[in-house]
């Protein structure tokens, strides 16, 4: 049997503020599956995700990457994750193509396996022709781009993907889509944050609401819709967080 | 090559790789600081001391300033490679890699130290050709030497992984770090300083780890070099270990 994607149980991550900012999730992921992380600002989404990725530690708890402990197992379960943050971080002293050949060093690549893969990376993301160039001299959308192929550089099994679209123009949100639709059919898990909910309805095919640390609710986009008696993801977010008022049926019906 | 070697290269060719992409700064501006203490100690005030202890004096001083040029070259390297990847979060790929904490810190330590080894290797280098810089115990000299880059590069980490802003990086090489290698006996030997100063030295770890590297060039000891070296070596192993204390809890580094 596949061990699942991932697998968070009762995780508990207290700062040493005092604040909980995740107060006992749990949720399981499928391997293949395309799963969705909803909520509002300040919910737990990023402790969540550095929580997986091993940027955070656990106050208690387990994270569960295709069977691989974060934190005792911490080497195998990274080797099959990957992060693509929606804060661009990439190295402003390298170029380019450092920044993938570094990035495959980390992982234990091979010169030759990291000399194809950077190539065929670049390529794919019509980066090429700038691989000699540092990556502060890169426009925001490019920046965008080669922060997503770091992340795919070591062929995880997992990608997560932080509000990848946010700030990008229309074109480079439908390449994005079109490219994680893609590696999602070829196998990749991927998870991602987002606050554009019809991103979610195309690509999800589970959705966790997540709200003051918790899950909310998850399931399939009619189960979500369902439980909360509403007939769009939209409806089933804005009951989550309390703001009804806003949905397009009560504004037309107010207006009418 | 194992995968674990190739990720302890890629650590440390990341640290090379960014002070070699700024090498004037990282490289040149040390090295010219350097020749012009040589040039202002031994053309200037060399002509009126001319010997101390037995010694030209620019040959007594040579060695402190090469052991000055790897201790500050190595710690300031790491500090600041460590909080500026910091600010810009470009660190969090390496922390999200399977890297181990040990390979982090050696990645992050050796890219200062070899800084710092460029540095006082090409010191040295011109040194030997223009002021006959003798070699008198190069047992002694090159593990010290090491020693004393290692520590400073522990010591850059240190400060790097625990600042917040740059002028906590400044506020400890200002204040910290360049009184004590100037009070430690680089530009004089500690016995000519009168009471109370001479003992107060004596409480500078800086003045022994410049009188094992003065004793491994040109032969000057005036404290006990076994005991300076033991001192040394154990002061090394204890900051190796609380850093790699820290980078194993991820305190400071990770959330």
């Amino acid at each position: 049997m596949t061990a699942p994607a991932l697998e968070v149980r009762d995780l508990v991550k207290r700062y040493p503020t005092g604040v909980e900012a995740l107060k006992g999730v749990s949720l399981e992921m499928g391997a293949g599956e395309f799963f969705g992380l909803l909520g509002p600002n300040g919910a737990g989404k990023s402790t969540l995700i550095h929580c997986i990725t091993g940027l955070a530690r656990p106050s208690s708890g387990s994270v569960e990457i295709f069977g691989h402990d974060a934190v005792h197992h911490y080497r195998q379960a990274r080797e099959a994750v990957a992060l693509a943050p929606q804060e661009i971080n990439l190295d402003m002293f390298l170029t380019l193509e450092e920044t993938l050949d570094l990035h495959g060093g980390y992982y234990g690549m091979s010169k030759a396996n990291r000399r194809e893969r950077t190539a065929e990376l670049l390529e794919t993301f019509s980066l090429t022709s700038k691989r000699h160039e540092r990556t502060r001299t890169l426009s925001g959308g490019m920046k965008r781009r080669l922060t997503l192929a770091r992340a795919l550089m070591h062929r995880p099994r997992l990608l997560i993907l932080d509000e990848p679209t946010a700030g990008v123009d229309i074109e480079l949100r439908l390449e994005l889509w079109q490219y994680i639709e893609k590696i999602n059919n070829q196998g990749t898990s991927i998870m991602l944050t987002t606050h554009y909910l019809e991103e979610a309805e195309r690509l999800c095919d589970h959705i966790a609401f997540i709200n003051h640390g918790e899950i909310a609710a998850h399931g399939t986009i009619p189960e979500l819709a369902a439980r909360y008696g509403v007939s769009s993801l939209e409806d089933a977010y804005l009951a989550l967080v309390g703001r009804q008022e806003l949905s397009r049926e009560h504004v037309e019906g107010t207006a009418a | 090559m194992s995968a674990s070697q190739i990720r302890l290269l890629s650590l440390i060719r990341r640290e090379v790789n960014r002070f070699m992409k700024i090498k004037r700064q990282t490289l040149g501006g040390p090295l010219l600081e350097t020749f012009l203490y040589i040039s202002v100690f031994g053309a200037a005030l060399g002509t009126r001391i001319h010997t101390l202890h037995g010694y030209k004096y620019i040959v007594f001083v040579v060695p402190g300033l090469i052991m000055m040029a790897w201790a500050l070259n190595s710690f300031s390297n790491n500090s600041s490679s460590i909080l500026q990847q910091k600010f810009t979060r470009s660190i969090d790929d390496q922390l999200s890699s399977p890297a181990s904490p040990m390979q982090l810190l050696l990645g992050f330590t050796l890219g200062g130290f070899i800084r710092g080894f460029i540095v006082a290797g090409l010191t040295y280098v011109v040194s030997a050709i223009l002021l006959s810089l003798p070699v008198t115990h190069a047992l002694v000299l090159i593990p010290s030497l090491i020693l004393v880059g290692l520590f400073f590069a522990q010591c850059g980490v240190l400060v790097g992984v625990r600042a917040e802003q740059f002028d906590d990086v400044a506020l400890y090489q200002t204040f910290v770090l360049q009184p004590l290698i100037f009070l430690g006996g680089v530009f004089y030997g500690a016995s000519l300083l009168p009471q109370p100063w001479q003992t107060l030295t004596k409480f500078n770890p800086v003045y022994y780890m410049i009188a094992l590297v003065r004793y491994g060039f040109i032969g000057f000891h005036d404290t006990n070099i076994g005991l300076a070296f033991g001192f040394l070596a154990l002061a090394t192993a204890a900051l190796f270990a609380f850093n790699y204390r820290i980078f194993a809890q991820g305190r400071y580094l990770r959330a």
